[in-house]
């Protein structure tokens, strides 16, 4: 992932210490005056060898496990797992389980859109707007605490099924919350999009043709905000998806304006899918009975993490543990955009790009 | 779009082509295992796929078969359909060459299973490590079976 344009004149190292966000990742900028001329990325500072560490436990320590990988997105890790040990047992877990696996999914892209929001404002320059939206996305974070127990790591999913029930009660609390949500994301919608000070800093920016985004091999909302209709939960329905199927929001314009309307709107999408999922959610059992040992086999799994397509590879030999466990986080694909999009803007611009991707080092790690 | 199905027959049509030998099974539904003879078949077979615009290549998985065999994976999706090329490494000293003129984005997987898995990828661009730091002892590949994390705490 390198990319020089002319001969380097002066290089400017950012990070692996918090580049921009608070997480490591190390770059190297060369630039000419203030413009960048070629980057360079390193990774590896929050590699924890997980997947190694895999091949040693069992198939259900391993869920807990993954869903380690990653702090903000960690239920679409332990869904995507459990989806895949799931088919290689042969096993399918009951409807009630896969709705309720749904919902927590799209809570959990409420959540991280909206911390993402909070941090690309800042990012921005626009501290206002990260104050509010990180005030606001407490309001889901209290929801999941409600109904799973914890804010992050909410450890929802076990083999063949759930563990947590939504009631009464705490339905009645999600819409409220979502009805208060929704209000506040209208009216960010309006701010990204009309706001002169912070157009200035993310209208044009950072544009990525549709045809640059499917050579770069992008995913998720960074993808969709340069054209490319690509989402998981439509092209290969997983968990519940096929009942309760969401549009894909495109946005033709590439820059970073597009992402955040992207993925503002994405989260009124997430909004309506939630109100569904409790309106429709189908009664029943909450897990079915799963082998110890998983027979022998291959599988893939893919969701769509608030990120992009999360992809999990997974092969048994019939024990209790697995081969190998693989998992192929958005922000590897995307990070390659970041190194190629920076050239020949503003280094000061270089944060907004890398945070308007919605990186996260933890993932791309492992 | 294609169909799942017109998906799957186009690809068996390009797995099945004269001009290399594979072996192709179906695990399932919406998988098509594609186990190439050769591995030098790569890159052909990729420019096949890209022609007819069949997929994206969405992840390169390592995997160590024990006995100094090794396995890459490169994994295609198209819709709901997962094709994977498989090519075998035997003996520690197999290369394969790199598919990041063909596709940017296969760079990133391939410097990680270089990194993890000592598979040399010829045509790679960069030579610096992209997840293990710097001073990593050379010829030591944490994702395969026979390694010791002992090796690590040794002073050289």
């Amino acid at each position: 992932m390198q990319t020089d344009t002319q001969r380097e004149r002066f290089t400017i190292p950012i990070g692996p210490q918090h580049p921009a966000l608070k997480e490591p990742g190390h770059f190297r900028f060369s630039v000419d005056g203030e413009i960048v001329t070629g980057a360079t990325v390193r990774l590896g500072y929050a590699h924890r060898g997980l997947e190694k560490l895999a091949e040693k436990q069992n198939w259900v320590q391993n869920i807990y496990l993954f869903e380690r990988v990653c702090g903000i997105c960690s239920h679409t890790h332990a869904t995507a797992y459990c989806l895949g040990v799931e088919r290689l047992a042969g096993v399918i877990a009951p409807p009630r389980a896969q709705a309720i696996r749904t919902l927590v999914c799209e809570l959990e892209r409420i959540h991280s859109h909206l911390l993402w929001l909070g941090v690309s404002a800042h990012e921005a320059g626009f501290d206002t707007l990260f104050m509010y939206s990180w005030r606001d996305r407490e309001t889901v974070m209290d929801l999941l605490e409600a109904l799973t127990g914890n804010r992050v790591n909410y450890s929802v999913n076990v083999l063949g099924g759930v563990k947590v029930d939504v009631t009464e009660e705490i339905a009645q609390a999600i819409y409220k919350g979502l009805d208060f949500l929704e209000e506040r994301t209208h009216h960010y919608l309006q701010v990204v999009s009309s706001d002169a000070s912070f157009l200035q800093r993310a209208r044009g920016v950072g544009v990525m043709t549709r045809q640059q985004a499917e050579v770069m091999g992008v995913v998720g909302p960074t993808a969709r905000a340069s054209g490319v209709t690509r989402d998981i939960r439509i092209e290969a329905p997983y968990a519940a998806y096929a009942d309760f199927p969401p549009q894909v929001i495109v946005d033709e314009r590439g820059d970073l304006e597009a992402r955040f309307v992207v993925r503002l709107k994405e989260l009124l999408e997430s909004y309506r899918l939630v109100r569904e999922i409790l309106a429709r959610l189908p009664e029943g059992e909450l897990t079915v009975r799963m082998p110890r040992r998983i027979k022998s086999g291959e599988t893939v799994s893919r969701v769509e993490a608030p990120r992009g397509e999360l992809f999990y590879f997974l092969k048994s030999n019939g024990t209790d543990t697995p081969v190998r466990v693989h998992a192929r986080t958005p922000t590897i694909c995307n990070m390659t955009s970041v190194v190629r999009l920076a050239v020949g803007h503003q280094l000061a611009d270089v944060p907004l790009i890398l945070a308007g991707i919605d990186p996260c080092f933890s993932c791309n790690d492992r | 779009m294609k169909t799942t199905e017109e998906i799957l027959t186009l690809a068996r049509e390009i797995a099945g082509a004269w001009d290399w030998t594979t072996e192709v099974t179906q695990p399932e539904p919406n998988r098509l295992d594609v186990l190439l003879r050769n591995p030098a078949d790569l890159v052909a077979i990729v420019t096949a796929l890209r022609v007819k615009r069949l997929g994206y290549l969405a992840a390169i998985t390592g995997l160590d078969l024990g006995a100094g065999e090794l396995e890459a994976l490169y994994h295609f999706c198209a819709g709901e359909v997962v094709i994977t090329l498989r090519v075998r490494l035997n003996g520690r000293e197999t290369a394969v060459a790199s598919l990041s003129e063909l596709i940017p984005s296969a760079e990133p997987f391939e410097r990680e299973l270089r990194e993890m898995y000592g598979v040399n990828i010829i045509g790679l661009p960069s030579p610096d490590y992209l997840y293990l730091p710097d001073d990593w002892p050379a010829g030591v590949y944490p994702m395969r079976q026979d390694f010791d994390p002992q090796v690590l705490s040794r002073k050289t």
